[in-house]
């Protein structure tokens, strides 16, 4: 009976230092998660600013003046070529049908 | 605890040793109770931290602090109109604030619009815990803010709608209020259709973006090109569409001046209104248009020969033609000279039952609504006499949006197929609609258009674009203006479809009140102005939009 009553002190003893340290590991892992999940909501916030920033940037009105002072401009309808169709007038190679 | 007693023999057992002998099962009884409840703990333990259940977590509700979390707005491909980002929002404690005077003059020095007297107020509230100073700032001004060092002042990370387009199609996206929910245009239907999350913190939707049918490219194009026009002619709006008339999709509608929809408070100006959806016009000869489809669809045919020398009297009215041809014309004639008689002749030999039914049938006679809200309702005559008949023949005496009447017109050149405008990317048209002409008919109205075009004395003669087929029809309308018409401020407009061969785009441009300007020799008509400008709108969208060049006009 001694022995038993060894054994149970001892099985107290290990599941109290067990419950302590399954708690100091939760805190831990709950911490963990949180910093991560800043770091997430940090990223997903920066990807919907970067995201319209892009937009902004790439805005037809900005693109169109940048364009026009390049020497650019709207394709004309002599620009575009089908293929198979040469161009009259023009020295644009006749592509073969198929090809 | 051995319970172990040495007897001595002979002698009685001392009477200390006497104790009730407790049965060796009962023992192990208490122990195993002991393991059990022990190992119920330690077995739970095991359960709680091995479970993968739903999280658990306590939300702290601040009713002043709810906003909307909302989907992104792309383009039909896929570049973004609108999306939500983070933004700083800040608010006050009155209860621990030290300094109310301080805080108001030093916050005075970030923000010089500041209303100091009502923000004294709500800081006097000792009772109060929140008082928001200044919603969605850049991080720019809430480090300013943060570097006053004021206890009391806080800030919170708030949604904000963003506009990265600029104005761009800033009347079909509409705005939304200052806890981001929708409050006009599409931005509204999302809040009503699509659904909005309310959120207490800086949560983005995960919803799927709304794909509108609007082009970005095209819409730019036609945004610029009544841009120049609005300062060319100086017109006081200008406002164009451009449909898709297979499907009735929207892919650039513009109204002139310009909103910007990160500004709700600029949608109230009556000077800012939509033109196209959000405004109702006589719109002049375009209508013709209608009667003439009208008038092919019920057997006349383009070679149909039509008096019209005499101008028409009803009552006290007399109706003449701007340009008499002093000869009877055909109704092709009819269509591309743009005679009132002409028009109003067809009206009448239809009468007044088949020309309202017809109107009725092509939609132009109730109410319409698109996704960015109702159409500005239609403004049709009481009753329908002969001079309603003719004036409304020559679209006068009746007031249509301009979205309505190009949805009507699309579906003319289009096979004859009733269309409902949308601004979503491939809604499914309700499908059994009844056909409102015949294809014939509708290629005839195409032929027509083209006809205006190419002719030499046709008023669409300004509207060629070499290799696109252009098909159009020009539209001079004198405003109302106190019960009478005024000769000066006109709307003038160019109804336009390409290419003409098989219809696939319809335009419709229109310009408020143009001046006369040395290049139009002073005129004011469709023909000088709305119709080169249809031609510059063309030249530049039709690229865009995929639209071949004929090769034979390439090398004109």
């Amino acid at each position: 009976m001694r022995l038993l009553n060894v054994v149970s002190f001892c099985f107290t003893v290990a599941s109290a230092f067990l419950l302590y340290s399954l708690n100091y590991e939760t805190r831990r892992l709950e911490a963990e998660v949180q910093t991560k999940e800043r770091v997430a909501d940090l990223a997903r916030s920066d990807i919907a600013i970067l995201k319209a920033e892009r937009s902004h940037l790439s805005r037809p009105d900005r693109i169109d003046s940048i364009a026009r002072a390049q020497g650019l401009g709207p394709p004309r309808a002599e620009q575009l070529a089908r293929p198979g169709v040469a161009l009259r007038g023009s020295n644009a190679p006749r592509l073969a049908e198929g090809q | 605890m051995r319970r172990g007693v040495t007897i001595t023999p002979g002698l009685p057992p001392p009477v200390a040793s006497v104790r009730p002998r407790r049965p060796i099962i009962a023992n192990v009884m208490l122990l195993a109770t002991v393991v059990l409840a022990f190992g119920t703990i330690a077995g739970q333990l095991l359960y709680l931290g091995t479970k993968n259940g739903p999280q658990l977590s306590i939300a702290v509700t601040e009713q002043a602090a709810t906003s909307y979390a909302r989907p992104d707005i792309i383009d039909r491909n896929g570049r973004l109109l609108a999306t939500d980002v983070e933004a700083p929002s800040l608010f006050a404690d009155p209860a621990i604030l030290l300094d109310k005077d301080e805080v108001v003059e030093k916050l005075a020095t970030v923000f010089s619009d500041l209303d100091q007297a009502e923000l004294r107020r709500s800081l006097s509230d000792k009772t109060r815990r929140f008082v928001w100073v200044r919603r969605g700032l850049s991080p720019a001004v809430a480090q300013r803010i943060h570097n006053l060092g004021l206890p009391g002042l806080s800030f919170r990370k708030e949604l904000r709608r963003a506009y990265p387009a600029g104005e761009l199609a800033g009347h079909v996206l509409g705005s939304v209020n200052l806890d981001n929910k929708g409050t006009s245009g599409i931005e509204k239907y999302i809040d009503e259709a699509v659904g909005v999350e309310a959120v207490h913190s800086a949560t983005l939707s995960d919803r799927a973006p709304v794909r509108l049918s609007l082009d970005m490219g095209v819409q730019h194009t036609l945004e610029d090109e009544l841009e120049t026009a609005y300062r060319r002619y100086h017109t006081e709006g200008a406002a164009g569409v451009v449909l898709d008339v297979k499907t009735g999709e929207i892919v650039a509608s513009a109204s002139l001046p310009k909103i910007d929809p990160a500004r709700p408070g600029m949608a109230l100006d009556p000077h800012l209104i939509d033109r196209i959806a959000g405004g109702s016009y006589e719109l002049g000869s375009v209508f013709k248009t209608i009667t003439v489809a009208m008038a092919l669809d019920a057997g006349t045919t383009a070679a149909t020969v039509f008096d019209v020398r005499q101008p028409l009297v009803s009552g006290r009215f007399t109706i003449t033609d701007m340009h008499p041809a002093g000869r009877p014309l055909s109704v092709a004639e009819v269509f591309t000279h743009s005679s009132n008689v002409g028009a109003g002749m067809m009206a009448l030999g239809a009468g007044p039952e088949k020309f309202s039914d017809f109107l009725k049938r092509a939609g132009l006679l109730d109410p319409m609504k698109t996704e960015a809200g109702p159409i500005s309702p239609p403004q049709v005559p009481q009753k329908w006499d002969q001079l309603e008949l003719i004036t409304v023949s020559y679209g006068h005496g009746i007031a249509v949006a301009p979205l309505q009447f190009a949805t009507a017109a699309a579906a003319l050149v289009n096979g004859g197929t009733k269309l409902v405008p949308t601004f979503l990317k491939y809604r499914s048209n309700t499908p059994g609609a009844l056909p409102l002409v015949s294809a014939e008919t509708s290629r005839e109205i195409a032929r027509l258009m083209r006809l205006n075009v190419l002719d030499a004395d046709g008023t669409g003669k300004r509207a060629d674009v070499p290799g696109y087929r252009v098909g159009g029809k020009t539209g001079t309308a004198e405003r109302a203006d106190n019960g009478g018409y005024q000769k000066k401020a006109v709307i003038s407009s160019f109804l336009a479809a390409f290419p003409t061969d098989e219809p696939r785009y319809l335009t419709f441009v229109l310009l408020f009140e143009p001046d006369g300007i040395g290049e139009t020799n002073g005129q004011r008509t469709a023909s000088t102005n709305a119709a080169p400008v249809t031609a510059r709108l063309i030249r530049r969208i039709a690229p865009q939009l995929g639209v071949a060049p004929q090769e034979t006009a390439l090398t004109d």
